[in-house]
């Protein structure tokens, strides 16, 4: 077999930290590279310097046997080479054509030809079965759809090397199927593809071979058929994992939150459901069934239409975020850069963020000791890895990001605390880490419901499983009791509008 | 009979649209209504009078617009008016020809563009610090070229340089005017039709994103920075044509003129968005309301009240409707 | 890296707006070679462009050389606007100044930066505009009563053509700006009682292309008459009046090499020229008066106008 990609003794260093040192990959025609490693291990850094974005420091690097010396993302294009980002890089005010053919638009002197761009991304759209048009607008589509775009941009440029980092983090089941097809066809035709991706149980459907980095250096290279998951894990993490899912056991306590009847929009729909002390309740459900809407309206960051929500029996009125807080009430977002953490703050700053009137007087000036215990006890009762408080929210890695957020509940004293996601986009050891910290909140006491969409750590971690479909919530099931089939079953539990039926779509 | 078809629908699809016919509406309505109110509003010679007014601030939209749509602002660009108007005058006025002190004013503009451009992307510094600094630079430089005086009359040899950019007429239309239009029409071609064009947005609607697809940002910045520069150059060159000399203080406060233009019509401070076409509907509204609050005898607070919400409604447009397209998530 | 070539160039930046502030700074008297003890005067004027302001500077430091025991310095701000000529005399405070010369832009505009002066015993003279606030002497031009003479000779010259009535349009700066103010309230003073309707003034800021744009549209309406209350707002009306080679009479403030032009070809019948070399000398020569202990004879002194047109303008 022809080697595409020779990767030899890679190093680079960004200010303050050895990112990689003295990384090597080998990459074949036709074949479906997994890159594994923990947040941070190098694996964009390494795909970027293929891809042209970051320089090599050392290390030598041929494409197609030919040795490359520097390389821009416009000559790595050149080379046949092309990323699909895991952070979208689309243009929002841009069609999807235009974002498609961005850098290597079709014109005759000078004058674009827009219309044959627009024609040759329709038929990549149409050949991927995903319902976009060329002539969409990219700020107005759906993040899956977007990131479809992004796939197909890749995809229109007849690259013979795709980089492929976390394509699937915002996909739903139907679109990852589309892109296994694709990847399928694309390996049959001879092109190469590094897949990058934290979720495991994805790669056997595609993938050939495995290399590993561990913190910035290479661990290994192996057949995917010749190795099992254990293995992955535990050379990606240096050690053995032995509970991915680490679950306390303990008896649930009494009723803490009565949701009654709630209406927020068209996908919360005549919500019901209770909360009790001391357990773990996850969410289930597809992609807009109204997870995240769901715990939007319980925040207070949507505004309800109606419904009771009771908190130990007390009405509560939120009808803000602040109201929420008062009550004990908390959220961790879905997206924690935008909407969780305030990224060109201080890691200090953002723990404290939401409990200034704790450390503070009746005067508004804050008591810098006070702060500072705060935060000592967050980082260290969190383990969040850091060099500084004074460091950027943004230069911590997305598990110690996530832990953050969590630290700035953590530090007042909560009764519900909701999560969104909470493990999106974090490594396997980061997400054990989390779930000891969803069962500490559990065990104190606290009522803990989380919204995901990965089944087996809802099947995991979760006591109860509420299942949501199209905005309402069809199943409440005892996690013991269920399975994958069934949670599956509730959650496509569509209502036919004009029978006024429940019906199930097969 | 197809042609019209697919011209209006390929009109009403052109994303921007919106708020530009909003804003012609008001234009039409501002227009009847100080007719009604003055009929020698609407005499030939006040159309032919106002055309002109609106001219400059047009040429001056444009350049501003080409710099907003990338992300960025110039506040320089009045100060690119006087220091152009200082230099070609003061040369004209010590008997160079009129072609001569036009390229070496056009040379300092076009240093002041490059300045700009290099400033903001390779110097990092935001766009409104590095333009307020070379604002300041293109200012002393308007004042020092003719030690500290505003010069004296252009002379009898630039008779012809200001019937060119002033006082002539072209099939019955003031020169400034068609300047502004042909102007107009080459930059509006650029920005819709051409590779660069489209880098200009995309620049302005993911920065990132662009250089990710091998577009040349600095190339890109310092072109829009350049064609700014340029068209505050072409609006010096008018104002020393009518006035026959050179001021010192020439355009000052003109880059705010240029930015309320540009929003009006539908340009969008965050970049990524806007038609030049909305340019010149918002400099026509700018001018206007000038000219026809004279007419109709309105006292200046009416005139600075009405400018006021006029921008304030159009910037809460811009605004409001463009938090749609930056906010990526939408579920559906 | 980034942060190093960031803080460069704003470095850069900065020092270069220092360099043109301070090269704004006209008159630097240099320090005499006698041993005797110099006065230092300064003089803050509105802006640094308007000539009317660069003829007060030229005046003042023409005064201070022949006196010899001055050292005499110009600031002011790039534009009008109270906080920076505000600043302006806070800096001259801490630079120790014996006396300022102020054009003060507005009678309450800078009263807070004038105590400080007065508390450091600093002697403080108004040259063009007064503020409300003591002060040893006042030159200035009368403005309402040169407005009124500008009124009064429009007047004459419409009624020799024989022209009764009709719209007469003023331009002028801004309506925060006293000097034309008063100059239009003077102005309107002369036209009480006549036949002619005063409309509403255009405000263009002095800036003569824009000036020349209110002109034309007040050309457009018919009007009869025209003044513009400042230089910029002049040269404005002649050229509109000149570019359409219309018969109609218009009267100016302030003097310029245009303005002389526009005057000697009849575009303009006359100019109510101010005495800004007058002010300037005067002040300087009032100021060491007080600084050497003296008492002054008046405390407002007109400089006056004087009203040129074709016959006499140079």
């Amino acid at each position: 077999m022809t080697r595409v990609v020779k990767m030899r003794n890679i190093h680079k260093s960004f200010p303050g930290v050895h990112a990689l040192k003295g990384v090597s990959l080998n990459l074949y025609e036709g074949e479906v590279m997994a890159l594994l490693g923990e947040n941070g291990a190098g694996k964009s850094t390494l795909m970027k310097i293929l891809g042209g974005v970051h320089q090599r420091d050392k290390g030598t690097l041929e494409v197609f046997e030919q040795e490359i010396g520097e390389l821009n993302p416009r000559s790595a294009m050149e080379h046949g080479i092309s990323i699909i980002h895991q952070e979208l890089n689309l243009c929002n005010h841009l069609s999807v054509a235009e974002n498609i053919f961005l850098g290597r638009e079709i014109s005759k002197n000078g004058r674009l030809l827009q219309s044959k761009m627009n024609e040759i991304a329709q038929s990549i759209l149409d050949d991927l079965n995903v319902d976009i048009k060329a002539t969409d607008i990219i700020g107005e589509l759906s993040v899956s759809k977007q990131q479809m775009v992004e796939i197909a941009k890749s995809l229109s440029m007849d690259a013979k090397i795709i980089i492929m980092d976390e394509p699937t983090s915002a996909l739903s089941i139907k679109e990852i199927e589309e892109l296994f097809r694709i990847i399928n066809e694309l390996k049959a035709k001879g092109t190469s593809i590094v897949y990058i991706s934290h979720k495991l149980e994805e790669l056997a459907h595609i993938v050939d071979r495995v290399t590993i980095l561990r913190d910035g250096e290479f661990i290994e290279e192996s057949f995917f058929n010749d190795i099992d998951i254990e293995h992955i894990i535990t050379r990606m993490v240096g050690r053995e994992i032995k509970e991915k899912f680490p679950t306390i056991q303990r008896e649930r306590g009494d009723i803490v939150l009565e949701v009654e009847a709630l209406n927020a929009g068209h996908l919360v729909r005549d919500i019901s459901f209770n909360l009790y002390a001391g357990e773990i309740v996850g969410i289930a459900g597809l992609v807009g069934s109204g997870r995240t809407e769901l715990t939007r309206a319980l925040f207070g960051v949507d505004p309800k239409e109606s419904g009771t929500v009771k908190l130990y029996g007390a009405d509560l009125n939120i009808k803000s975020p602040m109201d929420s807080i008062k009550a004990g009430l908390v959220l961790a977002p879905e997206d924690r850069k935008q909407d969780g953490l305030c990224t060109k703050l201080s890691i200090r700053e953002n723990i404290t963020l939401s409990n200034l009137d704790i450390i503070s007087n009746k005067l508004g000036v804050i008591n810098r000791k006070k702060e500072k215990a705060m935060c000592d006890t967050a980082v260290l009762g969190l383990g969040i890895k850091i060099s500084s408080l004074e460091a950027n929210a943004d230069s911590l890695s997305g598990g110690n990001q996530q832990k953050v957020v969590v630290a700035k509940w953590l530090s007042r004293e909560s009764n519900v605390v909701i999560f969104d996601e909470p493990t999106r986009g974090i490594d396997v050891a980061a997400k054990v880490e989390i779930y000891r910290l969803m069962n500490e909140l559990k065990e104190n006491g606290a009522a803990v419901l989380f919204a995901s969409s990965e089944m087996p750590e809802v099947l995991g971690i979760s006591d109860r499983v509420l299942v949501m479909c199209d905005g309402r919530i069809t199943a409440d099931l005892i996690t013991k009791e269920t399975n994958q089939n069934e949670i599956m079953r509730y959650a496509t539990q569509f209502e036919d509008k004009r029978a006024g039926l429940e019906k199930g779509i097969a | 009979m197809g042609y019209i078809k697919n011209s209006i629908h390929r009109i009403r699809n052109t994303r921007g649209i919106g708020q530009v016919i909003t804003v012609t509406f008001g234009l039409v309505i501002m227009l009847i209504a100080f007719s009604f109110i003055n009929p020698v509003f609407f005499s030939q010679r006040n159309v032919n009078n106002l055309l002109r007014q609106i001219a400059p601030i047009l040429l001056i939209g444009i350049g501003q617009s080409y710099v907003l749509i990338t992300g960025n602002i110039d506040l320089s660009i009045g100060s690119v008016i006087g220091m152009s108007a200082m230099v070609s005058a003061t040369l004209m006025s010590h008997n160079v020809a009129p072609i001569v002190a036009m390229l070496v004013a056009l040379s300092g503009a076009l240093f002041i563009g490059f300045l700009n451009g290099f400033l903001v992307v390779k110097g990092k510094l935001p766009p409104f610090i590095a333009t307020l600094g070379t604002m300041t630079i293109a200012r002393g430089i308007a004042q020092i070229v003719n030690g500290n005086y505003n010069t004296n009359s252009i002379g009898e040899h630039a008779q012809g340089f200001r019937e060119f950019f002033y006082y002539g007429k072209t099939f019955g239309i003031y020169n400034t005017v068609v300047i502004a239009i042909v102007v107009w029409f080459i930059f509006n071609f650029v920005l819709r039709r051409t590779r660069i064009g489209r880098y200009i947005y995309a620049i302005g609607s993911n920065v990132e994103a662009s250089r990710l697809s091998g577009i040349n940002v600095l190339s890109t910045t310092v072109v829009v920075y350049v064609v700014s520069a340029l068209c505050a150059s072409l609006v010096g060159f008018i104002q020393v044509g009518s006035a026959g000399m050179g001021a010192m203080d020439a355009g000052n406060g003109y880059e705010m003129f240029a930015v309320a233009a540009s929003v009006i019509g539908g340009v969008s401070t965050l970049g990524g968005q806007g038609l030049l076409v909305g340019t010149v509907i918002g400099a026509a509204i700018w001018a206007v309301l000038e000219n026809g609050l004279q007419f109709a005898g309105a006292p200046i607070a009416i005139r600075n009240i009405v400018i006021g919400i006029i921008v304030i409604v159009s910037v809460l447009l811009d605004v409001v409707l463009r938090r749609r397209t930056t906010k990526a998530s939408i579920k559906n | 890296m980034k942060l190093n070539i960031k803080k460069l160039l704003a470095l850069l930046i900065v020092s270069l707006l220092v360099l043109v502030g301070c090269g704004s700074n006209g008159g630097d008297t240099p320090s005499g070679e006698n041993g005797d003890e110099k006065y230092l005067i300064y003089l803050i004027t509105m802006d640094q462009m308007d000539q009317h302001w660069v003829n007060l500077s030229k005046g003042a430091e023409a005064a201070a050389n022949e006196l010899g025991n001055v050292e005499f310095k110009w600031v002011a701000p790039d534009v009008k606007d109270d906080a920076k000529q505000i600043e302006a005399i806070n800096n001259a405070i801490s630079a120790g100044a014996d006396a300022i010369l102020l054009a003060a832009n507005g009678p309450d505009a800078v009263t807070s930066a004038l105590q400080e002066a007065q508390a450091e015993g600093i002697k403080i003279l108004y040259v063009d505009s007064p503020a409300n606030f003591p002060a040893e002497q006042t030159l200035a031009t009368d403005n309402k009563a040169a407005g009124k003479t500008a009124g009064e000779e429009l007047i004459a010259a419409l009624t020799a053509k024989g022209v009764t009535e009709g719209d007469i349009g003023i331009i002028s700066t801004n309506p925060s700006t006293d000097s034309t103010n008063n100059r239009i309230a003077g102005f309107l003073e002369a036209f009480e009682g006549t036949g002619y309707t005063v409309l509403e003034p255009q405000y263009r800021d002095g800036d003569p292309v824009r000036s020349q744009d209110a002109a034309q549209n007040f050309l457009t309406s018919g009007v009869v008459g025209l003044f513009g209350a400042n230089e910029g707002s002049t040269v404005g009306v002649g050229n509109a009046i000149a570019a359409e080679s219309s018969e109609v009479i218009a009267v100016g403030f302030d003097y310029s090499d245009n303005i002389k032009e526009l005057l000697l070809d009849g575009t303009l019948l006359a100019s109510m020229v101010q005495n800004p070399e007058v002010m300037g000398s005067e002040g300087i020569k009032s100021a060491v008066k007080i600084l050497k202990g003296e008492t002054l004879d008046v405390e407002v002194f007109d400089t006056g106008v004087t009203v040129t047109t074709k016959e006499n303008a140079q």
